[in-house]
């Protein structure tokens, strides 16, 4: 049963259904109760009553009479246990019985009886329980007819009462209905019920935080728009220039610009794509044990043709053994754009060293250069997506970091940037906490 | 005409420097905000090639403190930042023309004649004093009607004359127009390209102010 309503309809019936049995039969046992000890006491009554001489029969009009109501059987013995009197000559009933009260079973139901020495003669009188019985039973059961006969109608109720308190959740839903893909507002959280508040409450929590989700995205698509047109201007502007070229020499210089130039823009274009992947929740993370040391190494040699074209010293200075779990391709998407930076920044002739530490609870991967360095006022904002720092001579997209921040924040490592001292350089230490 | 460009993308630089030289221009290329106040300070240019997204000194700044301090060079806005209200800040910080990312050279360089236009007032895009008419656009000469052949130089030489006709030129005003910085001057070479001009157009066209320069005399 899915709906709330019908559920809440079902139990409610169900438990109101049990109440009034269970009142019911406690009803039948106090009036079972009440009834055995008025009886008891009737029958006592009777049996002093009981003429002392009258060992005839009694007339059956009598023996009919109110006895058949109350099921009253009779029966007077004298001393010699000879039968002075039987009421109901047909009743099974104990030829002999101890005195006082007992419950004698027989074929026809049990039945209660009292044996009194009255004077010279024995008298008893018994009497079905089904009598006792019956009253108890149709006492409670006047007692419930009403409240089953209700029942029907307090489902009515129940049913009209829980559509109305669920109403707020009918109007919550319609307002959520609608709304455009753009109105990402809080809902009103005043005038609600408390159940119904934290589930709104988490609502407009969810909603805030798409809101900023896409507000990122948008931002994001504009500037990556922005920053399109910077290499598609360059790759007009060569186009233009190798159809006016009127030499030979002319054309082949103009269209190694225009490589270039498309080379750039491809570039860009990749590295959009890779940021695009690397954010949070874009792609499914597969996730495995990687051993940062081989990792390393990989990405070392990758990138030794380049270093060796800029005719930089690129080794593994240290190497510990660590392992983290992680995505491999995204780590090696970040290890290689802290690579690259560094061989871009560092002049010809200097060195690129790569190391593997392990510390207390962390393993880290260190770049060291001997370039430029960053200056400290520098150190945040180069994480941001497009930013470039002025007077740089590399050229590139201003993506490289903030890849390696968003695949850092993913795997809750840190990225730390310090100018080495004594310079110059720039030390970059990834920090990956370890278990 | 010299050019000051002022562009902190290296390929962009290049191309538009190497572009605008083809067509006729003395283009010097800056990469930013600073180095175009020192350019400007130091040297005459004609017009200015701005983009905005500067490092060190945002092109906006630079074209504001250029036009308080009363600098009337034409000022072209070249920029990625197409929206209204970009280019509405862009004119009303003091730039003539607005010209969006990815652009054409040949666009290019005619919003910059068209800026040199209207700075010396005219209107219409062809100069003519007397018989001599000179196409901007074309870098086509005619003298009474018939075509004449220039060099690239000779005829930038005679449309700095003749964009103000009865105005003397010094001759290192007229070299500053002709060449930006990465060119050799020497030291006769105005005097080739005017000795060249007069074989072609007549001696009278060009006037020789003795101890001061050159210029072409107004037509009445």
């Amino acid at each position: 049963m899915r709906s709330i309503r019908g559920r809440l309809l079902f139990w409610l019936l169900s438990c109101l259904a049990l109440a009034v049995v269970a009142a019911g039969a406690r009803i039948y046992t106090q009036t079972l109760d009440e009834a055995n000890q008025l009886f008891d006491y009737h029958l006592k009554q009777m049996a002093a009553s009981l003429p002392n001489d009258s060992f005839g029969p009694l007339p059956p009009s009598r023996a009919e009479g109110p006895d058949a109501e109350e099921g009253l059987v009779v029966q007077i013995w004298d001393r010699n246990g000879l039968q002075l009197y039987f009421s109901h000559p047909g009743s099974k009933l104990p030829q002999r019985a101890e005195l006082g009260f007992s419950t004698v079973e027989t074929a026809h139901g049990s039945w209660r009886v009292y044996s009194a020495l009255e004077q010279n003669n024995v008298v008893q009188i018994a009497q079905p329980m089904s009598v006792r019985q019956n009253i108890a039973a149709g006492m409670a059961l006047r007692a419930l007819v009403p409240l089953l006969v209700l029942l029907p109608l307090l489902g009515f109720l129940i049913w009209l009462t829980v559509g109305r308190g669920l109403r707020p959740l009918d109007q919550m839903a319609s307002a959520l209905g609608r709304r455009t893909p753009d109105s990402l507002d809080a809902l009103p959280e005043g005038g609600l019920p408390v159940e119904i508040v934290p589930l709104v409450h988490a609502l407009n929590d969810l909603l805030a935080r798409l809101g900023r989700a896409l507000e990122s995205q948008k931002a994001f698509v504009a500037d990556a728009a922005h920053e399109l047109r910077t290499p598609l201007t360059a790759v007009q502007l060569q186009i233009q220039l190798a159809e006016r070229a009127r030499t030979d020499d002319e054309r082949q210089a103009a269209f190694a610009q225009l490589k270039r130039g498309q080379a750039r823009a491809a570039h860009l274009v990749q590295q959009l794509l890779t940021l695009a992947r690397q954010e949070p929740g874009v792609a499914p993370q597969a996730r495995s044990a990687v051993d940062l040391a081989q990792l390393v190494r990989l990405v070392v040699s990758e990138h030794a043709p380049l270093a060796a074209d800029r005719n930089i010293d690129l080794g593994i200075s240290h190497e510990d053994q660590a392992r983290i779990f992680g995505d491999v391709e995204a780590l090696r998407v970040m290890l290689g754009n802290l690579i690259d930076n560094a061989i871009r920044y560092t002049p010809p002739g200097g060195t690129v060293d790569v190391a593997v530490r392990l510390g207390a609870g962390t393993a880290a991967v260190e770049i060291l250069d001997t370039g430029p360095g960053i200056p400290e006022d520098d150190r945040e904002r180069v994480f941001d997506r497009f930013y470039r720092r002025e007077a740089t001579e590399a050229s590139g997209s201003g993506l490289g970091l903030a890849i390696v921040k968003n695949i850092a924040d993913r795997h809750r490592a840190t990225v730390r940037l310090q100018n080495r001292e004594p310079g110059p350089g720039l030390r970059v230490s990834v920090d990956f906490p370890l278990g | 005409m010299r050019l000051l460009l002022v562009e902190d993308d290296p390929m962009i630089g290049e191309s538009v420097r190497k572009g605008m030289r083809q067509d006729g221009f003395a283009v010097d290329w800056v990469q930013d905000g600073r180095a175009a106040e020192l350019a400007l300070e130091t040297n005459p240019y004609d017009a200015l090639l701005l983009d905005l997204g500067l490092p060190r000194k945002a092109g906006l700044e630079v074209l504001a403190a250029l036009r308080r301090r009363g600098n009337p060079i034409p000022v072209l806005v070249l920029t990625a930042r197409d929206a209204v209200a970009d280019r509405v800040k862009g004119l009303d910080a003091g730039a003539d023309d607005y010209l969006v990312k990815p652009f054409d050279l040949e666009e290019l360089a005619a919003r910059i004649r068209a800026l040199l236009r209207r700075k010396s007032g005219r209107a219409d895009p062809v100069i003519q004093v007397g018989n001599l008419v000179l196409n901007p656009a074309t870098h086509e000469v005619s003298l009474n009607g018939k075509p004449v052949s220039l060099s690239a130089r000779e005829f930038g030489l005679l449309h700095s004359l003749l964009e103000r006709p009865g105005t003397v030129l010094t001759r290192a005003q007229i070299e500053e127009k002709l060449y930006g910085w990465d060119h050799e001057v020497g030291s006769n070479t105005v005097e080739v390209y005017v000795h060249a001009l007069r074989r072609k157009l007549g001696a009278n066209v060009i006037r020789n102010v003795r101890g001061v320069g050159y210029m072409v005399p107004k037509q009445t």
